[in-house]
């Protein structure tokens, strides 16, 4: 499948986060990110942890600043400084759900001003009786109950919490959503529902989610693509059947066999592949990201691309193609 | 194999599903304020200082209206048979070295004092609070605020205090500014702290993310999780301006002549303090009544409105 003629909604351009520690000692938590995410699509990120897909994905929410490069949305630049009326629409068209449903609500707010928080702030209703239409629409959405709305956020369930944080979100009618490893902090019964409320919502509304996940079999369930960041570094991109039948980078092939398999024939015989970055070309040689395949790209050396390539050849041929 | 089958489909049946149930949130609902005041009545202890506190303060507010006391008037100056007598059913704390009733005295005494602690206490916490709220949260205001907070906080207060009433006139107004014109940034900088504290929790960078303003964020994520803390501070407060004033208008620094107070009460009658030591132990114990319950009560408040009392 081609990406091209398919509308980019964030543009990646070129990003490092760094953060100052102390006198000239600089962190570099995102190196060089560069990638285009597509209007109506899922963009996985994933990693470990301190990769910098937090960051990353704050970057986007302008949280964190960039300290090179600039994201664009729809075309516009948002990073960096930008007029107080453009802001104003990046905020409306750009929500994040955060990872800790019991860390993100406040405590002492009951879920009605949780929920309309956004609404306040943009005066998007017209009335009293409008906006408590929206926010009882907006809690059915996430399959909440308006009787809810007295209540104060630690009365409810992690899976709870969780949707009225889709809730807060989804009532301001965004475009593109950042998910910031929302499910990780939930139960193992209540992810599903969890997930398939967001894939609902992303089919009624046409959202665009920035899925960032450190759990590979989930992110193979709900993204379109998939990026593998490491060290602040992306080091794989390509559509998730395609990393996932054809991973190429040493690391993203380490990842993939640390997943667990609900076979427990699977499960005995599985070698876990540790990553060495020792073992890639040392020739000092700069890495750029290359593509390897239609929509699938690698960040490599010249040899290292040329190795790559056999080995997806092999692949291929391997499975017959 | 196929009889167990037939067996299990007997024995199980789906059960149905109510969305309603599976949502609904069986406890009673929860009101804060509610709470708040269950926490602070289900103590008796509790119950009955604050009785007594607003015996004490009522009293302090009410009598001096009916004993029309004026410390620049005394009745019985020439009578000496007035002077001196002890306490009894006709002259209930007795009588001072002037004649006056030392009931009306100690009571306007205590009223002038509730005045002040009241007033100086509300003044401080609306500056402190609203200077120390937006304090903690500007990166920028807090590099010159701490210059301002170390110059301000190493004026003694006492030398304040003196050269202001001698420069401004011993009076009410003159001690509540006294009492005001250096504290507030101790209550600031307390504020400061706390708000630092939970300033960057990741309710409120969601807040943020909503495009909520920096006064909302104070109004609604910030202050009401400082309630308590405020509470206590408070309770601190109050006693410790009214043994402020005692002690300056002890030492003549407070309050003028013509208004009573306790704390002059004190420091006329400890000359007295072997002929007659009624005149000295009756304003201290109810200036230590006083605090003590107030500071009681305060606490008692300040557990209460902490959330984590209520369960």
């Amino acid at each position: 499948m081609s990406n091209k003629g398919r509308e980019v909604i964030l543009s990646i351009k070129h990003v490092d986060v760094t953060f100052e520690q102390g006198h000239k000692k600089k962190l570099v938590a995102v190196k060089d990110a560069n990638f285009d995410i597509y209007k109506g699509e899922t963009f996985a990120l994933v990693g470990e942890s301190g990769s910098g897909k937090t960051t990353l994905g704050r970057a986007i929410m302008r949280i964190n600043p960039c300290s090179a490069g600039e994201i664009l949305f729809e075309g516009k630049r948002i990073s960096g400084k930008i007029p107080k009326s453009e802001d104003r629409d990046v905020i409306r068209n750009i929500q994040m759900i955060f990872q800790d449903p019991a860390a993100s609500l406040n405590e002492r707010a009951t879920i009605d001003y949780c929920v309309s928080e956004g609404l306040y702030n943009f005066h998007l209703y017209e009335n009293e009786e409008d906006r408590t239409a929206k926010v009882d629409k907006a809690l059915n959405d996430v399959g909440l109950l308006p009787e809810h709305k007295s209540r104060y956020p630690h009365e409810f369930s992690g899976g709870q919490r969780q949707r009225v944080g889709i809730a807060r979100a989804m009532i301001m009618n965004p475009k593109f959503i950042v998910a910031d490893e929302p499910i990780s902090a939930l139960d193992v019964s209540i992810r599903a529902q969890v997930l398939n409320l967001m894939n609902k919502l992303k089919a009624e509304r046409n959202l665009t989610y920035l899925f960032i996940a450190h759990d590979l079999s989930v992110v193979r369930f709900i993204a379109d693509r998939i990026a593998v960041i490491h060290h602040g570094e992306i080091v794989e991109i390509a559509e998730s059947e395609t990393l996932f039948e054809y991973p190429v980078h040493p690391y993203t092939i380490s990842l993939l066999s640390a997943v667990p398999m609900p076979d427990p024939v699977v499960e005995k015989s599985r070698k876990h592949i540790v990553y060495d970055p020792s073992k890639l070309d040392q020739s000092g040689e700069e890495r750029v990201m290359r593509e390897l395949r239609p929509g699938h790209f690698i960040h490599c050396t010249n040899k290292e691309f040329e190795e790559y390539q056999e080995k997806i050849a092999q692949m291929e041929k391997e499975r017959g193609l | 194999m196929m009889e167990e089958k037939i067996q299990e489909k007997e024995l199980f049946a789906f059960a149905s599903f109510d969305k309603y149930e599976s949502e609904h949130i069986a406890a009673p609902k929860y009101s804060y304020w509610k709470s708040v005041w269950r926490t602070f009545f289900k103590s008796k202890f509790t119950v009955g200082v604050g009785i007594l506190m607003l015996v004490l303060v009522g009293f302090s507010i009410i009598q001096p209206i009916f004993s029309g006391y004026d410390p620049l008037i005394a009745p019985n100056v020439n009578n000496p048979e007035m002077r001196f007598l002890q306490p009894s059913s006709d002259h209930l704390f007795g009588t001072d070295n002037v004649g006056n009733e030392v009931f009306d005295v100690v009571w306007a005494g205590a009223k002038n004092s509730i005045i002040i602690g009241f007033v100086a206490t509300i003044i401080n916490m609306i500056i402190g609070i609203a200077v120390g709220a937006v304090w903690g949260f500007s990166k920028k205001m807090d590099k010159w605020m701490i210059e301002v907070y170390n110059v301000i906080s190493n004026v003694p207060f006492l030398l304040l205090a003196m050269v202001l009433s001698y420069a401004m006139g011993a009076g009410m107004g003159t001690l509540i500014f006294v009492m005001c014109v250096t504290d507030w940034i101790f209550v600031a900088y307390f504020i400061r702290t706390q708000v630092m504290i939970i300033r960057d929790r990741e309710y409120n960078l969601a807040s943020r993310c909503l495009g909520t303003s920096t006064w909302t964020m104070i109004k609604n994520n910030i202050l009401p999780y400082l309630v308590s803390v405020i509470m206590t501070y408070v309770s601190r407060m109050i006693p410790s301006t009214i043994s402020y004033e005692v002690f300056l208008s002890y030492l003549g620094l407070g309050l003028s002549v013509k208004e009573a107070s306790l704390g002059r009460m004190v420091s006329v009658y400890t000359p007295y303090m072997n002929g007659y030591p009624h005149l000295f132990w009756i304003p201290v114990t109810v200036l230590a009544l006083l605090s003590i319950s107030l500071y009681i009560v305060g606490q008692k408040l300040a557990d209460a409105t902490d959330p984590r009392t209520h369960m």
